[in-house]
């Protein structure tokens, strides 16, 4: 491939039951591409897309090079359901064997010897006779793989081309294809990065049919970040249980989580709010909305104690009605809480793992000696993250977005009444942000915590919140 | 009022100078009890009176501000810090009567006055805290006999005090009973509450004396802590500019420097820090070092001499009773240098730079901090009072200099840290001149340089073994020890 494939806001549609849309996207010679994304995001309709499939309806697609190679379970569909129509359009009355494999696989060859040479490999030399609609899966994607390879393709645009395959044969392709680096472009659908071979270059992300990220094996940082996004978006990771022992003392179920009466907070002469009432009661979950300066970090501490005039209003919090001789401390153990000052408080060279872990402690670093079972429901978060294999590094050397995460995950480790998240995407590029909506709302589906979230940005909604409180 | 130490005997003199002790976490099992529902009053609102009151309250204790009747009506920053804050707040008529605590955080200075306002108003039985034992011990105030009187000393400043707090953690804290005023015998309970209230407890606490603590506390403070980082950020600057380093460079390397080097030493002790040196360097600085405290041991005598025998504080007093007036000169004489008025140049200077080109800033803590723990040590200072005191405070003090230099650190301080800290410098600065004569860039601004590393295994031996073996190197590792085991992240 000489000249580089360009998408320019490029929109197509697929019979009118899917459409990618302002597809931005440049394929440079020298390039190898992995695409992933969630099921249903695009993936395979991208791949297609260049292989000449779809409606375009806006933009431009150049560059394309005449022949394109492509596997894909779609591809490999079609070739069966070709065979079986040619099998019923049949005159004669007699049983069609229907195409044997080796004429399915002459048909496109263009280099006899490596086809020889796959068949061999493959372990398909018993089968060349054999009807290819006959086939099992996995054979006739074998087939499809031979065809693409050998047929000289200028662009190898390969849909999942592992799946499926034993580990010897993913072995035997996988080197086939290195051996081609150089020589022929490729594409490759992959759903899981640790398929991805060392020859892929760029990856890109697809999410509900738009391009998002587009990243650079050589950029360390997207790359993981774009793994862990892929590995909360995909997972059937749940969130870890809670521990039995550091349970905390029950709420009576009759009063509400939170009931503040006419709440005013002033510095000086200047009044920040005054006769704000708010009541959160059990499984609500909250959106608090309100410009800069309108109150609502203060409003959330006087709700967490952190706010010295907590104590001269009225305020009910978790049983307790504040100034009768509680302890912050039993006010807190009941309030997972994340926001960017206590990323900048968390400045300790504290590792992962611990970082979690004094989210039992409400503390800010770790103080006490923790038990065994902290130390696994620990583990466990750090999996659903993704993280389990930097347990042990600084906190302080994660990048923003990945403490951002961790500190979630603090705060829901001991599965408090309620969550507070404040202004959790500040900060944060698109990547970051999705990938810290996808685990808030993994939260949100699965315990029974409140969630009280604060957010300016409406693009950043969270599924599940249906009560708003908005300042002025 | 008579000087209280020097009424005792020498024999309670020696016993009360000897105590410190170390106490366990689940010697704190009994929480704030000890103070719930009892009622807190506490009397000025500066950094430490705002700042453990903040915490004393959240942590579920009834805390209120008594100011003078004049800061309230003229709406002081003391009275904004309190009302903005959420406390009550009222005059010393008003709430003292109700006061079964009455903290009493005002400057040493005052505390004459404020004792002597409050203790007729004070309930029968009451118990009146304290943060320093100046007031008791060396101007002898006398207590009411039915009061209990109690010392709870977080040894930071109130910031810090409540920075840890919030963040889950505390300060290390210095509590003490006065024992001539422990009717019921409840002082050791109060006083383990009130360190509990602020989080102490979680930081390490050590159990001392009011005269320990006075004795030690000033010894520190004039000498290693700020005198001899202010004379030797003096010294320092003066040589380099006077050997041609470049003014914002040197000022830079001064005012970082104190903290860079001391964080090894909060790490590792005295060790950790001189092997953050290269072999020779370690040499350098350890011969220095050496004859720095030859020069100045006499000097480290005359100020814990001066402590004990009450000089001190009767120097100081009579300043006070003129209006601060050497106080108030010294403190502008300072902000006059020409360290101070230089401001830190727009150079990049890496971690291992500070120690590599500060040579003999090293040497000048290691000096200090060995010359501070010998002296108090020999004067009948426990070895855990007098490494707190030395070496375990430095850092925290080189932090201040680190924000806005000499000016800073005198601002933060106490008056009484800062008046003795000049003293220390007038005196140590003169000291050291010929001993500077002899000092060039290699030790301080330029670095060694040394194309040949190499060193005599022999003499390397001899200095690590010397490094090693001095006695707050071995209390340093115990304690540092204990402060793992609490605070497993530094």
């Amino acid at each position: 491939m000489s000249a580089s494939i360009e998408l320019s806001k490029l929109t197509v549609d697929f019979d009118g039951r899917f459409q990618l849309r302002d597809l931005d996207w440049q394929i440079l010679p020298g390039q190898n591409w992995m695409i992933t994304g969630t099921n249903g995001s695009g993936k395979s309709a991208l791949a297609a897309v260049l292989a000449g499939v779809g409606d375009h309806l806006s933009g431009e697609l150049s560059g394309l090079p005449e022949r394109v190679a492509l596997v894909s379970y779609e591809a490999q569909g079609e070739l069966i359901e070709a065979e079986r129509k040619k099998d019923d359009a049949d005159i004669l009355d007699v049983i069609s064997e229907g195409t044997p494999v080796r004429e399915i696989i002459d048909a496109v060859c263009l280099d006899q010897p490596l086809a020889e040479q796959l068949i061999e490999q493959f372990g398909l030399g018993s089968l060349l006779d054999r009807a290819f609609r006959k086939l099992s899966t996995g054979e006739t994607r074998k087939v499809m793989l031979i065809r693409a390879l050998t047929s000289k393709p200028d662009l190898l645009v390969l849909d999942e081309p592992f799946d499926g395959l034993d580990v010897k044969t993913h072995e035997m392709l996988h080197e086939h294809l290195k051996s081609l680096v150089g020589q022929t472009p490729m594409v490759m659908v992959l759903n899981r990065f640790d398929e991805c071979p060392d020859f892929v270059t760029h990856i890109a992300y697809l999410d509900n049919g738009e391009l998002r990220h587009q990243v650079s094996r050589n950029d360390q940082q997207a790359y993981d970040e774009l793994y862990q996004l892929l590995h909360l978006k995909t997972s059937d990771l749940e969130v870890p249980a809670a521990d039995p022992i550091s349970e905390l003392p029950p709420l009576d179920p009759n009063q509400p989580l939170v009931r503040i009466k006419n709440a005013k907070i002033q510095y000086g002469d200047t009044v920040i709010f005054s006769d704000l009432s708010w009541t959160i009661e059990r499984n609500q979950h909250w959106q608090l909305t309100g410009p800069n300066g309108s109150g609502k970090t203060g409003l959330l501490s006087l709700i967490t104690g952190d706010h010295p005039q907590c104590y001269v209003n009225d305020i009910y919090v978790f049983g307790f009605q504040r100034g009768q001789g509680e302890s912050i401390w039993q006010i807190k153990q009941y309030i997972g809480y994340v926001s960017t000052a206590l990323q900048w408080e968390y400045r300790v060279g504290t590792s992962l793992r611990h970082v979690i872990i004094s989210g039992f402690f409400d503390s800010i670093g770790l103080y006490v000696k923790y038990t065994d079972r902290q130390r696994d429901i620990a583990n466990e978060w750090l999996e659903v993250l993704g993280m389990s294999h930097r347990a042990d590094e600084p906190f302080n050397k994660l990048s923003y977005g990945d403490q951002r995460l961790l500190l979630i995950a603090r705060a829901m480790v001991k599965h408090p009444p309620l969550l507070i998240l404040d202004e959790p995407c500040n900060g944060l590029d698109d990547m970051n942000r999705q990938r810290v909506l996808a685990l808030i709302e993994k939260i949100c589906a699965d315990s029974e915590t409140s969630v009280l979230y604060v957010n300016h940005h409406p693009e950043d909604k969270i599924k599940g919140i249906d009560q708003y409180l908005a300042l002025s | 009022m008579a000087n209280y130490f020097n009424t005792l005997p020498l024999r309670e003199q020696l016993e009360q100078l000897g105590k410190c002790r170390f106490m366990h976490l689940n010697e704190f099992t009994d929480g704030v009890n000890a103070l719930k529902g009892k009622k807190m009053v506490v009397i000025g609102c500066g950094a430490q009176g705002l700042n453990q009151g903040l915490n004393l309250r959240d942590s579920g204790l009834d805390v209120s501000y008594t100011l003078r009747a004049e800061a309230i009506e003229q709406k002081r920053q003391s009275w904004k810090n309190a009302t903005e804050n959420g406390f009550t707040v009222g005059t010393y008529e008003e709430l003292i009567p109700t006061a079964d605590v009455v903290l009493n955080l005002t400057p040493d200075k005052q505390h004459t006055a404020v004792v002597n306002a409050i203790m007729p108003m004070m309930k029968q039985g009451a118990c009146l805290s304290y943060s320093h034992g100046f007031n008791i011990v060396e101007e002898g105030m006398q207590i009411r006999d039915d009061l209990t009187v109690i010392m709870v000393a977080p040894k930071c400043p109130g910031s810090e005090v409540r920075a840890e707090y919030v963040r889950g953690f505390g300060v290390p804290t210095l509590i003490a009973v006065h024992e001539d005023n422990d009717p019921n015998g409840e002082g050791l309970e109060l006083a383990k509450a009130y360190a509990v209230g602020t989080g102490g407890h979680k930081a390490g606490v050590l159990m001392s004396s009011f005269i320990a603590e006075v004795k030690s506390d000033l010894m520190g403070e004039q000498t290693i802590l700020c005198g001899m980082l202010q004379t030797g950020s003096l010294l320092c600057y003066d040589k380099m500019i006077e050997e041609g380093v470049d003014a914002g460079y040197a000022s830079k390397l001064i005012q970082y420097g104190w903290e860079t080097v001391t964080e090894a030493l909060k790490y590792g002790g005295v060790t950790n820090m001189m092997d953050r040196l290269s072999n020779p360097a370690k040499i350098k600085a350890y011969d220095l070092s050496e004859e720095m405290k030859d020069i100045m041991r006499p000097l480290y005598q005359k100020h814990q001499d001066d402590i004990m025998t009450g000089h001190f504080s009767a120097t100081m007093m009579a300043d006070w009773a003129n209006d601060d007036a050497q106080l108030l000169g010294w403190r502008a004489d300072t902000a006059e240098t020409a360290y101070e008025k230089m401001p830190a140049g727009d150079v990049e200077i890496s971690e291992q730079e500070y120690f590599d080109n500060g040579i003999l800033m090293v040497a000048m803590v290691k000096a200090g901090v060995e010359l501070a723990f010998e002296t108090m040590t020999s004067a009948g200072i426990i070895a855990d009072s007098a490494y707190y005191e030395s070496l375990h405070e430095t850092p925290l003090i080189a932090n201040t200099i680190a924000r806005k230099k000499l000016y800073e650190m005198n601002a933060t301080i106490s008056d009484t840290a800062e008046y003795g800290c000049y003293l220390y410098n007038h005196a140590c600065v003169p000291l050291l001149a010929d001993f500077m004569k002899g000092i060039k860039t290699d030790v301080i601004g330029r670095g060694l340089n040394l194309n040949d590393m190499s060193v005599d295994n022999a003499r390397l031996i001899e200095v690590n073994h010397a490094i090693r073996t001095h006695p707050v190197e071995d209390i340093g590792s115990e304690l540092r020890g204990y402060m793992a085991d609490m605070k497993r992240i530094v």
